[in-house]
């Protein structure tokens, strides 16, 4: 069912075309915001529109280059790449909005705002890439993007965590790179299927080294322990940067690239047959209780964001490690509510910063009182995170416990169940001190941030309870995670 | 099985109802404080009066339902009005209301009675859905809804012995509530999403590992909010620590509502013959046994008055698992009724002690001498409630005793009657030194003229309509829609139709 189609190529298009008018034309505000807002808007456009026939399994290809050899770049849009494309660019939209307000008044708005737009045409370009020489080619360029917008406030501390992030991710990006010669070797293409290009008779020694290569390389942006460190450094950033970093594109693309390898390049039935994605579960198994633990300890409110982050990407490779239909969904599904979830915390947490200049858990005391919007909606994430029902992270839970079940794992029912009162362990007293504690100060007035700030934060605050409450809702992501287990996994039908 | 939508379409809009006032609690603050408690009063009585309409469908043994949320594949969110659940939703509502009521009184100079009455009315909110809930999925999403709903209210006077209390609440309940879900997840496993049916949905063929694992998380984690010693360890710091008219609904309704769930797990998920077949039921039966004596006992040395209190509600909700443990028809009819005749006790106990601590300062059991004569309203209806919960006729206490204890002979299990007696015994000797030394003793100092009069009359109505209640459930017991019949329509379906 593949369609010969402009619109894969378009979306990149749109935010690499809107890249460049930001550099050239963005020295006014206005056609800075127009070029930047409008762009947001087409691709999500562009991109809503493949979404039916993403859903009856339709697939949209487009190539782009071809090299001798049978490799070459081009752009394949289907399900899952379709749920990737569509939660990064609804966010994109969210998060241009709210950085319009984050950066007024700051310095070299154009370079930001021109990266920002380039950050999003590549994260696309990952989502749809039809092969892993195209994938490999724009998480590089990601890495490339991400790094001014890293460093963009030129402290001492910002330029060195910098350095670490580039250090971090290229080195993952050449592993990637060598895991791709390793299947060209192997299975002779890199286009991606469904049942996966790698064939079950080739080396095993072979085999086992593309798994470790492409692992440790997107583990790298998808923050699997003990390759992480980039990540808490990186929260020097302006908020709306660790918000891209953190939900919208950079670890996303690790997870991503991670999904695409089981399900993909190995498939299910070679992973399960070679035993590999048992390792790779307790390895997520152990980030999601490590990084909780180290979460804990932060008294600064990014860095404690930035372990949850580290937690919650464990989720979604635990998920697609368990290898069966329930957990598949789970893994897909976790994509979106973890995005949404860390958005809104972001955005709650940046405003908090902007309006008050607080930015410890501990001075957080009687701050609902002042913005109690803003901590309103971080409320609705934070118990989302801890698994509360109707809320989109027990979705999560309930898919991904069913899917350890359903592989005979019950023992990841109790990593689950850890995690859920670890989450609770650090986001509750964050909590109580904003609701239940007076503030230290005089009683301050409610004074909430700018609207530009605070719409998008309960805009996505709002979609977490839709996500809790209403996946079944014809248009929710659920249905879209449906079609992707269904088409893209090569997994059995969900009963 | 008749699955008509009325019934629980009037269960829903009870539900909703409170959500509403539970949104609008803070917004309708604009409007001045007395025109906030008159909606939210009208509210709560329209919920009440919703909840009491569905009595007499439940108690001829209608069943109705009705789903609302699909909240995942195959997981909906169902609602359903059957003699428990009906019987379980009149009390919880008809206390809650005695609640608010009190509450008006006793929060009059409160500085945030806004948050105060927004969680109030979600928790009956969650309550009634707890009640009403018609699968398993939805009993466990409601109940830890209601759970961290509490929380404000658990620590609402904010003092740091709130707060204490209120870290030892979270973190007890969301350990069951982890526990729960767990069980919920492995039942659902095994067994989809099924409402729930008398006789159960889980089958012997299921495996034998799984089906124990499933049934100690459901008493792990229904068992913590039920106070089972040795889960109990929150009762006796959270329950003192909130506000009176939040702690008599702890006390009276949210503590049943552990209960209440684990009677939901033993005979419409397991059924009554699985559960045989496994064997589990006299480990329960021991537990609670134990919890009948050990907390009474530890009740008859806690000189907090709220805690002796406390702890009395540890050991009667005991009885309540006693009794189903020994899975007989009659005893779990005495199960059901003590439920709700409790209930009311207890709410009408922790209202007095509410009084006595507000309006006369007194706290502890000592200060109670000659404490009738200042009080004598308050007393009076202390009294009552204290020798109801003794087991004294004509009362209400009296009744569910009865029941349970025919019921523990019927079934052959003297052990258990002599458990039930040995409580009964220890009740009296931590409840009857309070009444004593407050009728018989002489004040110790000058007693300040009459404080009793100075409390605002919602207070002192609500304090004597608890004492009524449970003197005309004593009564009345057996005219039809009240708890016996209900108990006995509920019964019926376990036993006969499994």
């Amino acid at each position: 069912m593949e369609v010969l189609d402009l619109r894969p190529m378009l979306a990149p298009a749109i935010s690499f075309a809107c890249a460049g008018l930001v550099f050239l034309l963005g020295a006014s505000d206005f056609w800075r915001r127009l070029w930047t807002l409008g762009a947001a808007v087409l691709k999500f456009g562009v991109i809503l529109s493949m979404l039916p026939g993403s859903l009856q399994g339709q697939v949209y290809v487009y190539r782009l280059v071809d090299f001798p050899a049978g490799v070459g770049l081009g752009f394949r849009v289907d399900g899952l790449g379709m749920f990737f494309a569509l939660v990064s660019s609804t966010l994109w939209v969210l998060t241009t909005i709210y950085a319009i307000g984050y950066m007024q008044g700051r310095h070299a708005r154009v370079r930001f705002f021109g990266f920002f737009a380039l950050c999003v045409s590549t994260t696309v370009g990952i989502a749809f890439a039809e092969n892993l020489l195209t994938l490999f080619v724009f998480y590089e360029i990601l890495t490339l993007a991400t790094y001014p917008l890293v460093v963009h406030d030129e402290t001492p501390e910002a330029l060195k965590a910098g350095r670490k992030y580039l250090l971090y991710t290229l080195a993952g990006g050449v592993l990637v790179l060598l895991g791709c010669i390793f299947t060209q070797g192997t299975a002779g293409t890199l286009t991606l299927s469904q049942t996966g290009i790698l064939p079950a008779e080739a080396d095993p020694r072979m085999l086992a080294a593309a798994f470790v290569v492409f692992v440790v390389g997107f583990g790298v942006k998808a923050a699997i322990m003990p390759l992480h460190g980039w990540l808490p450094t990186a929260m020097v950033a302006p908020t709306p940067v660790s918000a891209l970093l953190h939900a919208v594109a950079v670890v996303k693309a690790g997870v991503f690239g991670l999904l695409r390898v089981i399900y993909n390049v190995f498939g299910v039935d070679l992973l399960r047959d070679l035993g590999y994605a048992y390792w790779l579960a307790w390895i997520a198994a152990f980030t999601i209780i490590a990084a909780s633990v180290m979460a804990l300890l932060q008294d600064n409110l990014k860095g404690r964001l930035a372990y949850s982050t580290i937690s919650q990407l464990s989720y979604i490779v635990l998920a697609a490690a368990l290898l069966t239909p329930l957990a598949a969904l789970a893994a897909v599904l976790h994509i979106a509510h973890q995005a949404f979830a860390k958005v809104t915390m972001f955005f709650a947490a940046g405003a908090i910063q902007r309006s008050t200049g607080k930015t410890h858990v501990h001075e957080l005391a009687g701050l609902g009182r002042q913005m109690p919007w803003t901590m309103g909606a971080f409320t609705v994430a934070a118990l989302s995170f801890i698994g509360l029902p109707l809320f989109a992270g027990f979705v999560t839970k309930w898919y991904l416990s069913l899917g350890a079940l359903q592989a005979g794992a019950w023992w990841f029912l109790l990593v689950m169940v850890a995690s859920s009162l670890l989450n609770a362990a650090y986001w509750l007293p964050v909590l109580f001190l904003a609701w239940f504690r007076p503030s230290v100060e005089a009683p301050v007035p409610v004074r909430e941030a700018s609207l530009l700030l605070l719409v998008p934060t309960l805009a996505s605050a709002a979609y977490v309870i839709l996500l809790g409450v209403s996946a079944r809702v014809p248009g929710m992501p659920f249905s879209l995670a449906q079609a992707v287990v269904r088409f893209v996994t090569g997994l059995p039908e969900i009963s | 099985m008749p699955t008509d939508i009325p019934l629980s379409a009037l269960a829903l809009a009870a539900i909703l109802l409170q959500v509403l006032g539970g949104l609008l609690a803070v917004p309708l603050g604009r409007l001045g404080h007395a025109a906030r408690l008159r909606i939210l009063g009208a509210l709560c009585a329209l919920t009440t009066l919703l909840v009491v309409t569905t009595l007499p469908g439940a108690a001829a043994g209608e069943v109705h339902s009705l789903r609302f949320l699909q909240l995942t594949q195959q997981a909906w969110l169902e609602l359903r009005v059957d003699a428990m659940g009906a019987l379980f939703a009149v009390t919880a509502s008809v206390l809650c209301l005695l609640s608010f009521l009190y509450s008006v009184g006793h929060l009059r100079r409160d500085p945030r009675p806004g948050r105060y009455y927004a969680f109030f009315m979600l928790c009956q909110g969650a309550l009634l859905a707890v009640a009403f809930a018609g699968n398993l999925v939805t009993l466990f999403v409601f109940y830890e809804l209601l759970s961290i709903l509490a929380y404000p209210l658990v620590v609402h006077e904010q003092t740091a012995r709130a707060v204490r209390a209120g870290v030892k609440y979270i973190v007890y309940i969301l350990l069951g509530g982890s526990l729960l879900l767990a069980g919920v997840l492995l039942t659902f496993f095994l067994a989809g999403d099924q409402p729930f049916r008398p006789g159960g949905i889980l089958e012997a063929g299921m495996g034998r590992h799984m089906l124990l694992a499933a049934f100690a998380c459901f008493v792990g984690g229904f068992g913590v909010k039920a106070a089972l010693v040795p889960l109990h360890g929150w009762v006796p710091d959270v329950h003192p620590a909130a506000p009176a008219p939040f702690s008599a609904l702890l006390s009276g309704v949210l503590v049943a509502a552990g209960a209440f769930g684990i009677l939901r797990a033993v005979f419409e998920v397991f059924g009554i013959a699985l559960l045989a077949d496994l064997g589990v039921m006299p480990w329960l039966s021991g537990l609670a046994a134990f919890s009948v004596l050990f907390a009474a006992i530890v009740a008859v040395g806690e000189d907090d008055l709220k805690r002796r209190l406390a702890w009395s509600t540890i050991s009667q909700m005991a009885y309540v698992l006693l009794a189903v443990s020994l899975l007989a028809a009659e005893a779990t009819v005495g199960a059901l009724v003590h439920i709700s005749h409790h209930a009311f006790l207890k709410g009408g106990l922790f209202f007095c002690a509410g009084m006595l601590a507000s309006e006369a300062g007194i706290r502890k059991v000592g200060e109670l001498d000659g404490a009738a004569r200042r009080m004598p309203l308050t007393m009076a209806a202390f009294a009552v409630a204290a020798f109801g919960m003794v087991g004294v006729p004509p009362l209400s206490g009296f009744i569910s005793k009865w029941l349970l204890g025919a019921g523990m002979l019927e079934a052959g299990q003297p052990l258990a009657l002599v458990v039930l007696l040995g409580g009964a015994l220890l009740a009296a000797l931590y409840l009857w030194p309070l009444v004593y030394a407050a009728y018989f003793r002489p004040a110790a100092g000058t007693p300040d003229s009459s404080p009793e009069r100075q409390a605002p009359l919602s207070m002192r109505v609500v304090v004597v309509a608890a004492a009524a209640i449970s003197v005309l459930l004593g009564l009345l017991a057996w005219l039809p829609g009240l708890p016996v019949a209900l108990a006995r329509a509920a019964v019926a379906a376990f036993f006969g139709g499994g």
